[in-house]
C-alpha cells in the first residue's frame, strides 16, 4: 500500500516535472504586419509551424512593433509569462540587449543582428548563395543584357545579395548589367511599382527584388517580364512569369532553438556565443518560385538551352544551377559564391584567390560586385 | 519619344488615384469642410473594393466592387460629417482621427484578404479617363450650375447662403459624403487596378499627397488634373532618373511637398489664403457671425 502511494506520488511529481519542462511559452515581436507577404509573414508562418512541431509549446506574437517600443513590448510579454522572446528585426537589436539585461532569466533571440549576451542569441537565414543561382538564371534569360533589381535599403545584407546575384548573372553573361533602384522602404507597394516601371522602361527584361511585397512580380507580369520570388512563394501572383526565387523557412531555426531550450541545452547563461547563420545546408533557405518548385517548368527549356563555361567545360545553365543547389544543400558544401579572387566594381581586390568570405565579412560588406549599376551609398572607393 | 510617352503614361497611372482623391477633398473643402481623413477613407475603399472583387476565392464581382468602395468611403465621411457639421467639432482633429481609424479598421478587417492576388482585374484606361471626366464635370458644376453656386456660397459665406434660403447643413453633408465616396474610389483603384491586391497600409501616404494637392491647385478642379499628372511625373522620375542624373532622387521625392510649401508661402505673402474658401474649416452655427 505504502509503496503504491509512493509510486503514485512519484508519478504525480514526475508528471509535474515534465509538465514544467514542457511549459514553454515563446513570444515573437514583429516589425511589420503578419500579412505583408514578406519578412514578418515568413516569421509568423514559422511560429505556427514550431507550435505544431513542439508539444507543450504555446506562442504569442505582437505585430507592427516600432523599434522604439521594443522594451515596453518585452515588459508586457514577460509579465504575460514568456520564457523565450524572439525579436525579428535588425532595428530591435539595442533594445533587445537592454531587455536581456533587465530580464536575466528570460531567453532572447534576435534575428539578423550581431549583439549577444549570456541570455541572448542571434540567428539569421541567409540567401546569398541562392541569389547567385537566381543570378545564373537571370543571366541566361535576359536578351537585352540588362537585369533590373528593386532594392529596399543600401545596407550590407542587400549589398551582399545584389552582389551574389550580379556574380551569377555575369558568370553566364559577362557583359550583362544589374541595374539597381533603391526605394528606401521595406514596405511601399507604390514605390516598388514605379521603380519596376522605371527599370522596364530602361530596357531591363528580367527583374529581381528585395522588399516586402509582391508588387515587383505583379508589375513585371503586366509587362510580360519574368521575375523571381522573394522570401515567400510568390509563384501564385504570376505563374507564367515567376522563374524561381529565394524562399525562407525560419521554422527549422525556431524549432531547433526551442527544442534546445526545452531539453536544457540552452539556458539563460550560455548563449553568449550562439549564432545561427543558417543557409541551404540547414534547409533554412530554399531555391524556388514556390516551395517544392525550384525552377518554374515553363522556363526549364530555355535554361537547358542556355550554356555557360565552368572550368573550361560548357554546361547548361540549368545543370549548373542544379549542381550548385545540390552542393549547398549537402552536409559539407564545397562551393560558395564569394570565393576569391573577387574584385569590387571599382576594381579593388576584395577577396583574395582561394579564400572564402567569413560570416563577419559578409555581414559588414559595403562594396558591390562588378556589373552592378546605380548609386550605392557608403561604397568604399 | 517613347520615353516621354512612357513617363506620361506612368504619370497618368499614378496620378489617377491622386486626382480622384484630390477632387473628393476639393469638393468638400469648396463647401467649407476640411476632411483630413482621406488616407483612412482610401484604405477603407481599397479594402471594400478588393473584398467584393475577390469574394470567396477570386470569383467576386468586379462591377459591384467600385460602388462598394465608394459606399465605404462615403460612410466613413458621413461619420466625419456628423462630428463636424452636426456636433460642430474641430474639423482638423476629426479628420486626423478618421485617417487613423480608417487605416486601423481597414487593417483589422482586411486580415483575411492580405496578400491575395487578384487576377481578373479591371484595366487602367477607364479609370484614368473617368478621373479626368470627373474633373471636367466638377469644373462645370462649380462654374455653371445652381448647385455648384450653392456649394460655393456655403463654403464662402454660410450665413449669407442661409439667409438666401439654402440648406447649409444638407449641402455640406452632401459634399462631405460625395468627397468620401471619391476617396473610397481612389482606394479601389489602388487595390483593384494599380496593384492589384490588398495589403495593410497599401495607401502609402497617397491620401496626404491628395490633401496637399488641393492646396497646390488652388481648389480648382481643372488645375487638379495637371497637378496630379505633375506629381505623378515627379514620383516616377525619382526612380527613372535615379543614378542617371547628378540630382539625388530624394530631391524629386520631396519636390511636390516643397512646391506645396512654396505655394502656401506665396499666398501668405500676398496676405490671403490663396483661393481657399472663406469659411473653410469653420463649423456653421446659425445666428453667429
Amino acid at each position: 500500500m505504502k509503496t503504491r502511494l509512493l509510486a503514485l506520488v512519484a508519478a504525480i511529481g514526475l508528471g509535474f516535472g515534465l509538465a514544467q519542462q514542457a511549459n514553454l511559452k515563446a513570444c515573437f515581436i514583429y516589425v511589420g504586419p503578419i500579412g505583408d507577404v514578406g519578412w514578418t509573414y515568413a516569421h509568423d508562418e514559422a511560429r505556427r509551424a514550431a507550435e505544431k512541431a513542439i508539444p507543450g509549446l504555446t506562442t504569442q506574437y505582437v505585430e507592427s512593433v516600432k523599434p522604439a517600443d521594443t522594451l515596453a513590448t518585452v515588459d508586457r510579454l514577460v509579465a504575460g509569462g514568456c520564457n523565450v522572446i524572439f525579436t525579428t528585426s535588425f532595428d530591435f537589436m539595442d533594445q533587445t540587449l537592454e531587455a536581456a539585461k533587465k530580464y536575466p532569466n528570460v531567453i532572447f533571440a534576435h534575428a539578423s543582428g550581431f549583439k549577444r549576451a549570456p541570455n541572448m542569441l542571434t540567428y539569421m537565414a541567409d540567401f546569398y548563395q541562392i541569389y547567385y543561382l537566381n543570378g545564373l538564371m537571370a543571366g541566361a534569360l535576359t536578351k537585352s543584357g540588362k537585369v533590373g533589381y528593386v532594392a529596399a535599403f543600401p545596407i550590407p545584407e542587400l549589398k551582399r545579395h545584389i552582389s551574389a546575384f550580379a556574380l551569377g548573372v555575369r558568370a553566364v553573361n559577362p557583359r550583362a548589367t544589374v541595374n539597381v533602384k533603391w526605394i528606401n522602404a521595406w514596405y511601399d507597394p507604390v514605390k516598388a511599382r514605379e521603380a519596376t516601371e522605371a527599370l522596364i522602361a530602361e530596357g531591363n527584361d528580367i527583374v529581381a527584388f528585395t522588399e516586402d511585397t509582391a508588387t515587383v512580380i505583379q508589375t513585371a507580369a503586366r509587362r510580360r517580364v519574368p521575375s523571381f520570388s522573394h522570401y515567400n512563394s510568390m509563384y501564385k501572383y504570376a505563374p507564367d512569369y515567376v522563374v524561381s526565387g529565394q524562399l525562407v523557412d525560419w521554422s527549422v531555426i525556431y524549432i531547433d532553438i526551442l527544442k534546445k531550450v526545452q531539453n536544457g541545452t540552452y539556458t539563460p547563461k550560455n548563449l553568449e556565443n550562439v549564432d545561427y547563420w543558417w543557409l541551404a545546408r540547414e534547409r533554412a533557405v530554399m531555391l524556388g518560385a514556390q516551395v517544392g518548385m525550384p525552377i518554374n517548368p515553363k522556363f526549364e527549356p530555355a535554361l537547358k538551352q542556355a550554356t555557360m563555361v565552368v572550368n573550361g567545360k560548357r554546361v547548361s545553365v540549368y545543370d549548373r544551377v542544379m549542381e550548385l543547389y545540390k552542393d549547398i544543400q549537402s552536409p559539407n558544401p564545397k562551393w560558395d559564391p564569394f570565393t576569391g579572387p573577387i574584385r569590387d566594381r571599382n576594381g579593388v581586390l576584395r577577396v583574395p584567390a582561394g579564400r572564402k568570405m567569413t560570416v563577419k565579412e559578409l555581414n559588414e560588406m559595403q562594396w558591390v560586385a562588378p556589373g552592378v549599376v546605380g548609386p550605392v551609398p557608403d561604397e568604399p572607393k | 519619344m517613347e520615353e516621354v510617352l512612357n513617363a506620361l503614361a506612368r504619370a497618368l497611372s499614378f496620378g489617377t488615384p491622386l486626382l480622384i482623391a484630390c477632387l473628393g477633398a476639393l469638393l468638400n473643402e469648396r463647401a467649407g469642410v476640411v476632411n483630413l481623413g482621406v488616407e483612412g477613407m482610401m484604405a477603407l475603399g481599397a479594402l471594400a473594393g478588393f473584398a467584393v472583387a475577390y469574394g470567396e476565392g477570386g470569383n467576386g464581382n468586379l462591377w459591384l466592387a467600385v460602388p462598394a468602395a465608394m459606399l465605404a468611403g462615403g460612410l466613413a465621411a458621413l461619420l466625419h460629417g456628423f462630428v463636424t457639421i452636426t456636433l460642430q467639432a474641430n474639423q482638423f482633429v476629426s479628420g486626423l482621427a478618421l485617417s487613423m481609424v480608417g487605416l486601423g479598421v481597414a487593417g483589422l478587417l482586411g486580415k483575411r484578404y492580405e496578400g491575395l492576388p487578384l487576377f481578373d482585374h479591371p484595366p487602367e484606361g477607364p479609370f484614368i479617363l473617368g478621373a479626368i471626366g470627373l474633373a471636367l464635370l466638377l469644373a462645370f458644376l462649380f462654374s455653371a450650375t445652381r448647385l455648384g453656386l450653392a456649394l460655393r456660397s456655403v463654403g464662402e459665406n454660410p450665413a449669407a447662403a442661409d439667409l438666401l434660403g439654402l440648406n447649409v447643413l444638407a449641402l455640406r453633408y452632401g459634399a462631405v459624403v460625395a468627397g468620401g465616396a471619391l476617396a473610397g474610389l481612389a482606394g479601389a483603384y489602388l487595390s483593384l487596378v494599380y496593384r492589384p491586391s490588398w495589403t495593410d497600409g497599401m495607401t502609402a501616404g497617397l491620401g496626404w499627397i491628395a490633401v496637399a494637392l488641393v492646396i497646390f491647385v488652388g481648389w480648382n478642379p481643372l488645375r487638379a488634373i495637371f497637378g496630379a499628372v505633375f506629381f505623378g511625373l515627379l514620383y516616377y522620375l525619382q526612380f527613372r532618373l535615379q543614378g542617371q542624373s547628378g540630382i539625388p532622387s530624394e530631391v524629386f521625392a520631396s519636390l511636390p511637398y516643397l512646391l506645396v510649401i512654396l505655394v502656401l508661402a506665396l499666398s501668405g505673402l500676398r496676405g490671403q489664403q490663396g483661393n481657399a474658401p472663406e469659411a473653410l474649416g469653420k463649423p456653421y452655427r446659425r445666428g453667429e457671425r
